[in-house]
């Protein structure tokens, strides 16, 4: 068994009996509960009858500009970052 | 002259995915509402439920650009991409990808990020929990055999990286989150996704855990992950990182036990 | 008298009902929002030892002329093993187009052509869960030039053929008969009693639609005077039933969901005199 091999295998080991509370940095963010299932039924959007045309809702798109919880996020360029 | 049944419904499919077919509005009673109104109801709708399907399920995408936004955003994508399966809940699997390549998106650069944690999120709630490794199961293992050893993520789990701190943007764009704003610039997030027993859930791995969770989910052994780990990050110190990892439930149980 | 009016169980309300069991006559499920392994199907799976339960799917797609999907059917199935409900059910429309799934329940030509594509498919159905299933009315906005029967002759045609149960919403009929210029008593008379195996009721809106009052079966709001009053006379000609208050836009709180529930046992209690002559 080579030096670092040995150094990892005893790493491990020792990791297994570190005490709870060294362990413990939770950090996990609790995401949805069972309220987020139901995707799927059988109504109808009430908004239905509305008579606008699938090429204004993608001259829409254009014009629209995001208006959310986005206002909150600041800094940084416009640029993507590779 | 009335449409066999399979045209009918490849010119009723055809219409309400946003083609206007003028034989199908042919062989539609129309009175006082026309036909084209009537059929409205059905291509508005399959627009309009799938649009809120998407909304649902990136629910965070959605809280970031607003309704009026995501609908143009979600739109886009309906028109592009209809679900293949009637299940709504495994829809969207290539909105991320959409949202990245989306113009009118291109302020917000971390949005498709987002959108990629959503649906690992998504993804790991209908998910089996399965049983998860314990630092009981490997304590019976001879202390030498651990570095050659395989360990797997649970089943739904993703390592989601990102160049910017998603973890906090998605806090912030929580129902009830308070209004401090979040810093762009407040570096890279790695972030691990996992199925709880009653949600989903991530948790923020630092660079060099970052780097030995994704060597273990390509298949490295423990020893080969550590290695990554460290040459990813020099302060990687593997025996908190294991621990904290282990005590997170973050890996599923051996084959063999 | 027993509780025979139940709610369809929608998510916002799943945590709730597992921790306070309110008193229901059963609870319906979309499958298609069960088929996951989520938490919330272990929760569902949980409350089956409280509840009976009804399975409504609404993605089979029997209108379809390209047969049923079989991987979703044998998702269905599975869903179906797992419960045991008391009721599974569908509607009599497709939404399966090519492999693409629209998210609607499209309408059919009632034309013997389209009988058969039904017949075969709700036969499909049956035999692959080794039960009887029910067929839905659906809300219609058109209906076809060529069609040869009415809805409910069609229903009739296809419980005969296949030997499948008919769950009548009565919302649904309202919906239909305003947008279509029927009669909704009329469409209601006729059916083979014996095949009704349950009711729905739910809401609907009222949308303008290039000028004229066009029906949107919403599921958005209380149950409506008119889908009421029909219950009472579907009650009177072809008996009890289990009977369901659906709520899908706008979801009120639970007590508000319970209490349209009440009503209908109310309803059932004492079906009015006016629905009596009207039947």
């Amino acid at each position: 068994m080579t030096k670092t091999r040995i150094a990892i295998a005893s790493a491990l080991a020792a990791a297994l009996v570190l005490p709870v509370a060294a362990q413990a940095q939770g950090n996990t963010e609790k995401c949805f509960g069972i309220s987020k299932a139901g995707k799927n039924d059988c109504q109808t959007a009430s908004s239905s009858c509305a008579g606008t045309s699938k090429k204004d809702a993608q001259t829409d798109a254009w014009l629209s500009v995001p208006k959310g919880a986005c206002e909150k996020i600041v800094g940084g360029s416009l640029a993507a970052k590779k | 002259m009335p449409l066999a049944l399979p045209d009918l419904q490849a010119a009723f499919a055809a219409h309400v995915a946003g083609g206007d077919r003028a034989d199908l509005a042919a062989v539609i009673v129309g009175d006082s509402i026309p036909a084209e109104a009537r059929l409205r109801v059905y291509r508005h709708h399959v627009s309009h439920s799938l649009s809120a399907a998407l909304a649902a399920t990136f629910s965070t995408v959605h809280a970031l650009v607003g309704e009026g936004f995501f609908r143009g955003l979600a739109q886009g994508f309906v028109a592009e991409a209809l679900p293949m399966q009637p299940v709504l809940a495994e829809y969207g699997a290539g909105f991320p990808a959409f949202v990245a390549a989306y113009e009118p998106a291109r302020a917000l650069p971390y949005l498709a990020d987002i959108a990629r944690l959503d649906w690992a999120l998504n993804v790991a709630f209908h998910s089996p929990e399965g049983r998860r490794l314990a630092m009981a199961d490997l304590a019976v293992i001879e202390p030498d055999r651990l570095p050659s050893l395989s360990i797997a993520l649970p089943l739904g789990a993703a390592l989601i990286g990102s160049h910017y701190p998603i973890n906090r943007i998605w806090s912030a764009s929580q129902p009830g989150a308070s209004a401090e704003t979040v810093d762009l610039e407040g570096g890279r997030a790695d972030l691990l996704v996992l199925r709880r027993a009653d949600d989903a859930a991530f948790i923020v791995l630092d660079g060099g855990e970052a780097a030995f969770v994704a060597a273990l989910a390509g298949g490295e052994s423990l020893e080969g992950a550590a290695e990554h780990a460290a040459s990813a990050e020099p302060s990687f110190d593997l025996s908190t990182a294991f621990a904290r990892l282990l005590s997170l439930e973050a890996f599923a149980a051996l084959r063999q036990f | 008298m027993a509780q025979v009016a139940g709610i369809g169980l929608r998510s916002p309300h799943l945590a709730e009902i597992a921790r306070d069991l309110p008193a229901t006559g059963f609870l319906e499920i979309h499958a298609e929002n069960y088929l996951g392994a989520s938490p919330a199907r272990q929760a569902i799976e949980r409350l089956r030892e409280a509840y009976a339960f009804s399975v409504h799917a609404v993605g089979l797609s029997l209108g379809s002329t390209g047969g049923l999907d079989e991987d979703h059917l044998a998702r269905v199935t599975t869903l179906v093993k797992r419960l045991d409900p008391a009721y599974v059910s569908d509607h009599l429309s497709w939404s399966v187009h090519g492999g693409r799934y629209y998210n609607d329940l499209l309408p059919l030509p009632y034309t013997e052509e389209a009988l058969d594509v039904v017949v075969r498919n709700v036969g499909r159905l049956q035999e692959a869960l080794g039960r009887q299933v029910s067929i839905e009315n659906p809300s219609c906005y058109l209906g076809f030039a060529h069609s040869t029967l009415t809805e409910p002759e069609f229903l009739a045609e296809v419980v005969r053929r296949s030997g499948c149960g008919l769950l009548l919403d009565l919302n649904n009929i309202v919906v239909t008969a305003h947008n279509l210029r029927l009669d909704p008593l009329a469409w209601l008379s006729g059916l083979p009693a014996e095949a009704i195996t349950e009711y729905h009721l739910a809401g609907h809106a009222v949308n303008d639609c290039d000028g004229q009052p066009m029906l949107i079966d919403d599921h958005g709001s209380r149950v409506g005077a008119e889908a009421w009053a029909l219950f009472d006379a579907a009650v009177r000609r072809y008996g009890v039933r289990p009977t369901l208050i659906e709520w899908d836009t706008d979801i009120p709180a639970l007590p508000v969901l319970l209490e349209e529930a009440g009503k209908a046992d109310r309803a059932i209690g004492s079906p009015s005199p006016h629905a009596a002559r009207a039947a």
